[in-house]
């Protein structure tokens, strides 16, 4: 039995997809074999083993430090699942708390909310995740702070005009008049209003910050040294392009695969829970 | 409209003054030390605490930051720390390559995203209709920073056909004018710099215009559906005129409102997408600046870089701003 | 306006109809690709930076000069003559040397340079090597008396290194250093044509040098920091001479019809820079950290195997290298070591380390590589990368982790300038704090006579290495490709000079 949500092929798919990258990850000793650490210096930068040169033992090669590059892959993608899982969780509580605030009290809640994220958005999040990375330093809870810090915004412009639209509802003003406190309100009448919108926008967001932990690493201001990150792994291969062309291709397929499942997931649901949002990257 | 235009333009400033607040603020409490960062390795601890006191670092932050944007409003944007060179110098050589490339890129995405959309729309209640749109979406499952690692992999790498690595060829005499390379070179009639250029251009620019076309298309599609319901649209069909002319001159005109909002959002991020471009093209702009100093904790370049980006992404929403009221007559009108 | 794009699309089409290395091969004219820019505009005093010294030297004189082989010889200083006590040197300089703006070099410019400078407030990096200097005096203009506080033996070496060039008086005097750093005026071999920061530098010969006339009318150096940008330049035939590409990339273009590449040992030691306290107060730890290191492997994985492994901070053929001493890599040695202080791979040491990422080649694979290693024998570390600006300033604030990989540069070889330096107490290198070690290193620096200093120096380095004070690795290779077409000199330090190349 399929559950409504998935019923759309490609929310079906993105699902199915992000469940194999999970599974991937959790079992990846029982997949690779091989301790992704393990380095061996005579081995280093070997081809893919259906390459010539190759070796059976390493199927996408080596690295610089002749570690096996599918274990490196494999275990990377728990770095990318636990970053972009937690990270998109908290942009959305951070975002939707603000968004309820905001769209529900109106007044200068709202007015102060709303320059607030004018005022974050007048920043490229790259640039400002740059910054936030210089000033937290490097490592994984950082990154995902950095994270929640840039793309709460997201989160809460979108479900702010939602909030206000739901606020204005005859049943909402009914609950009020019966008694129900504000807070009740929004928990008993709002929030369930919004949840598809929030899943839509949460899975989405598992995307960008897959994207986000990729880009940090790949600069050298994502997670420490000792943990597997695919971009730090695209940063690594770059000078090895010709001999090695694995090292790159190998985890720039895995982020593909991930952001795809995370955007078809997204898009799937949209229709399947009948959320209208427009394209803005929200 | 003028004074509605200035009116909405004055949020500006004061936004301005609290992200430079904050980002002062912010860089502030970072732990590394500007004075000693500036004296050559073997200064003394009081040859460092003598230039802590030149650079005001023993005032008050608020002091301070009063100082920092004082000197930034008389176009004094202070020298950095790693390269001991006045940072508006370092400014003005890497802007202009950061805003060509960004608006390369821009155009780029503008007309894939454009012809993306109408493609998209032509398919409307088609069976290739769901096709398309899984497209798109793969499409945006690919960041920026993976293009430009792909198209180094195939078109550098691979099939050797263009350049990917700075601005131009070695070899080549950059002309100097205004630090628009392709402007620069055109006007001086430098046709191999010109060239040599733009090949070097079309790499970082469609990587990063590429990624930021799918948003485009989907909203440029959404738009024209919503725009074919309307009343206005039948009424031209009933007065007989053709589809072409109906897409041309009255739906992709409406349409085109919400598209130019979207891409005015996008090209702020855009630009902030420009840095890893830059990295990995070894391009000589703003991003690789930025990164720098980053790196080496250069707190002067990292103010008056990100202030830079903010003031770029504040221009184009008033740009933005401005082409909404003067392509819109209902808003005009008001 | 439409003249102009009539022009723009005639010129278009001539100019992409060439091929990629159609431009003009110019028989007078050599293009190297250089992976950093003058540090500091083009005042030579300002900083040190090991990898300007090759493009200041084509511009600039120094006083003094060393050969190929390294080995001090005259130059603008035709003699000299160190006080037996090393407290004075005596210069004597040519009369025939001329700045590019006709002004005649004489002692007063060096005076100036060395002294005036510093005195009139110029903020220089030579202030650090001049420190020493009480007074300079020019009894004729051929001749100068450099008179010292303490005594300073290597003088005469300095004036071969890192920022010691002269500059004109008078000019500097005229324009201020704001503007020398824009329009720079020297006596070397070449002249400043072009200059576009981080991007490119003309040089044109100076037809008036008083030494050998170059060869080649005209060097343009294009500054490209990445790389990979470099490989493509060297393969694409844009660039005729390049270096530091990766040490992988060596073997594949040298492979290439028309291009020859070199592995060249130059004076740069790596090594581990090291804490007596934290996680290294005990010796055995410190000891087995050492003796875990495979360096012929790290040679081999890094390095082609062309990197000499070392056990005291200098380089095979200088001074202070020490022939008949070998640390030998010996993890069982140092499971051992470990066990005596109570720790084993199940209950490890645990230290922190450091290291750049990109500062010299593989520096970052080679920290890793480390790391690994350590963890076999039951040492654990945590790496973080730094900049190597920071290393300085966290050193200042007694930061810096256990061990940090880095690389330090001695073009002249002298053994003072190696561990002299990666061990004094008193300069910003050394995170090793101990008074024992350092006291024996300051006073090696007042040590005057030749033979005697020299051994002091190679004692300590041994005595260093057996401390567990400093863990040499590796002397660092410079790779090069360039065309065969083009000949260079090759120097023991890895300058490339322009004035050295010629065409054949």
């Amino acid at each position: 039995m399929i559950p409504r949500a998935l019923r759309d092929p490609r929310a079906f798919i993105g699902a199915v997809l992000f469940a194999l990258i999970a599974l991937a990850a959790l079992f990846a000793p029982w997949i690779a074999r091989v301790d992704p650490q393990d380095q061996d210096l005579l081995g280093t930068l070997l081809p893919a083993a259906f390459q010539a040169g190759g070796d059976p033992a390493h199927l996408l090669g080596t690295d610089a430090l002749g570690r096996d590059v599918l274990a490196r892959v494999l275990y990377g993608a728990r770095t990318a699942l636990s970053v972009a899982l937690i990270a998109a969780f908290g942009a959305m509580v951070l975002g939707s708390v603000l968004a309820y605030a905001a769209g529900y009290l109106g007044g200068w809640t709202d007015w102060v909310i709303g320059r607030t994220v004018e005022i974050w958005m007048s920043f490229p999040p790259v640039i400002l995740a740059l910054i936030l990375m210089t000033g937290l330093g490097t490592g994984l809870r950082n990154v995902i702070l950095a994270i929640i810090l840039v793309d709460w915004t997201r989160f809460c412009r979108v479900l702010r005009a939602e909030v206000v639209v739901i606020a204005r509802r005859d049943h909402v003003a009914a609950a009020r008049l019966t008694g129900f406190s504000h807070l009740q309100t929004v928990r008993r009448e709002i929030i369930p209003a919004t949840i598809p919108l929030l899943i839509t926008l949460l899975s989405l967001e598992a995307g960008i910050a897959v994207i986000a932990e990729a880009i940090l690493s790949f600069v050298g201001l994502g997670v420490k040294s000792d943990q597997i990150a695919w971009g730090q792994m695209i940063a690594d291969s770059r000078d090895a392009i010709y001999q090695a062309p694995w090292n790159l291709l190998a985890p720039t397929l895995a982020i593909f695969l991930t952001v795809a499942a995370a955007n078809l997931l997204g898009d799937g649901l949209r229709r399947t829970l009948d959320v209208r949002l427009r394209e803005d990257r929200a | 409209m003028i004074a509605t235009l200035l009116k909405r333009q004055a949020t500006a400033l004061p936004i301005l003054l609290i992200v430079s607040a904050l980002l002062f603020t912010a860089l502030r409490l970072l732990p590394v030390d500007p004075a000693a960062m500036s004296m050559p390795p073997n200064a003394t601890k009081a040859e460092v605490e003598a230039a802590r006191v030149a650079m005001g670092l023993d005032r008050p932050l608020p002091e301070q930051y009063a100082i920092w944007i004082g000197q930034v409003a008389h176009g004094d944007l202070g020298r950095s720390i790693h390269v001991r060179r006045p940072v508006s110098t370092l400014l003005a050589d890497t802007l202009p390559a950061t805003i060509e490339l960004a608006v390369a890129a821009m155009l780029i995405a503008g007309s894939l995203g454009l012809s993306g959309g109408l493609i998209l729309f032509a398919l409307r209640d088609n069976k290739a209709e769901p096709l398309a749109e899984t497209a798109t979406t793969l499409m945006m499952s690919v960041p920026e920073f993976l293009w430009a690692l792909l198209f180094i992999f195939v078109f550098g790498v691979a099939l050797q056909a263009l350049p990917f690595t700075g601005r131009l060829d070695p070899g080549i005499s950059r002309p100097v004018l205004t630090g628009f390379l392709l402007f620069d070179a055109a006007w001086l009639g430098q046709w191999k710099a010109f060239a040599s250029a733009l090949l070097h251009l079309v790499l970082p620019a469609a990587a990063l215009g590429i990624a930021f076309a799918p948003p485009i298309m989907r909203v440029l599609r959404a738009s024209l559906i919503d725009i074919y319901h309307e009343d206005y649209i039948r009424q031209a069909r009933l007065r007989g005129l053709s589809e072409t002319r109906i897409l041309l001159f009255h739906a992709l005109q409406n349409a085109g409102l919400p598209t130019l909002t979207l891409m005015g959002v996008q090209f702020g991020i855009l630009f902030g997408g420009s840095l890893l471009i830059e990295v990995i093209y070894a391009y000589p702009g703003m991003g690789n600046l930025m990164v720098d100093a980053v790196r080496n904790a250069d707190l002067p370049i990292i103010q008056a870089v990100g202030l830079t980006y903010c003031i770029v992404v504040l221009t184009i929403n008033a740009v933005v701003d401005a082409l909404y009221h003067v392509i819109n007559p209902r808003l005009r009108a008001r | 306006m439409t003249a102009l794009s009539r022009r723009g699309l005639f010129g278009l089409l001539a100019a992409t109809g060439l091929p990629a290395i159609a431009q003009a091969q110019d028989a007078d004219t050599a293009t190297i690709g250089w992976p950093s820019d003058v540090a500091g505009g083009w005042d030579p005093n300002v900083r040190f930076a090991p990898d300007a010294q090759s493009l200041l030297k084509m511009v600039f004189d120094q006083p003094m000069d060393q050969d190929p082989s390294l080995k001090l010889i005259p130059h603008i200083v035709t003699a000299w003559k160190m006080a037996p006590d090393a407290l004075s040197l005596e210069l004597t300089f040519r009369d025939d040397v001329r700045f590019h703006n006709g002004d005649k070099l004489t002692s007063a410019d060096f005076a100036y340079t060395f002294m005036g400078r510093l005195k009139a407030g110029h903020k220089l990096d030579i202030a650090n090597s001049m420190r020493s200097v009480a007074d300079i005096e020019t009894p004729s203009p051929t001749t100068a008396i450099m008179r010292f506080k303490t005594p300073s033996p290597t003088m005469p070496v300095w004036l071969a290194f890192l920022g010691s060039y002269i500059v004109p008086k008078a000019y500097m005097e005229q324009v201020g250093p704001e503007a020398f750093a824009q329009k720079p005026v020297g006596t070397g071999p070449y002249k400043l044509l072009e200059y576009q920061m981080n991007a490119r530098i003309v040089l044109e010969r100076n037809d008036a040098y008083w030494g050998p006339k170059p060869k080649l009318k005209r060097i343009v150096v294009e500054i490209i920091k990445d790389p990979s940008a470099r490989v493509a330049g060297i393969q694409s035939g844009q660039l005729d001479l390049t270096v530091n590409v990766p040490v992988r990339e060596v073997a594949r273009l040298k492979a290439l019809p028309g291009l020859t590449g070199e592995l060249n040992p130059i004076q740069r030691v790596v090594l581990l820079q090291v804490r007596n306290d934290e996680g290294f107060t005990d010796r055995n730890v410190r000891l087995a950290a050492h003796h875990a290191i495979d360096k012929k492997a790290l040679s081999q994985a890094f390095y082609g195997g062309a990197a000499v492994p070392l056990s005291a901070p200098a380089t095979p053929g200088t001074p202070g290298f020490l022939e008949d001493y070998t640390f030998t890599y010996d993890p069982k040695l140092a499971a051992e070591l470990l066990a005596k202080s109570g720790y084993s791979v199940d209950k490890p040491a645990k230290i922190r380390m450091a290291t750049t990422n990109g500062t010299f080649p593989s520096d970052f694979d080679m920290a890793r590589a480390i790391v690994a290693m350590w963890k076999k024998v039951g040492i654990e570390a945590e790496l973080e990368v730094i900049e190597i600006s920071k290393y300085f300033e966290l050193n200042r604030g007694n930061k810096l982790p256990e061990a940090t990989l880095y690389g330090f540069d001695n073009a002249t070889g002298d053994p003072e300038i190696y561990a002299g330096y990666l061990l004094n107490p008193k300069l910003p290198f050394s995170p090793w704090k101990d008074p024992v070690l350092g006291e024996k290193v300051l006073a090696l620096f007042n040590v005057a006579d030749e033979a005697q200093r020299i051994a002091g120096w190679r004692a300590l380095n041994k005595e260093a290495a057996e401390t567990g004070a400093t863990m040499p690795l590796l002397q660092s290779v410079q790779t090069l490709v360039r065309k065969q077409s083009l000949n260079f000199t090759k120097y023991g330090n890895g300058w490339i000079l322009g004035q050295t190349f010629s065409r054949g």
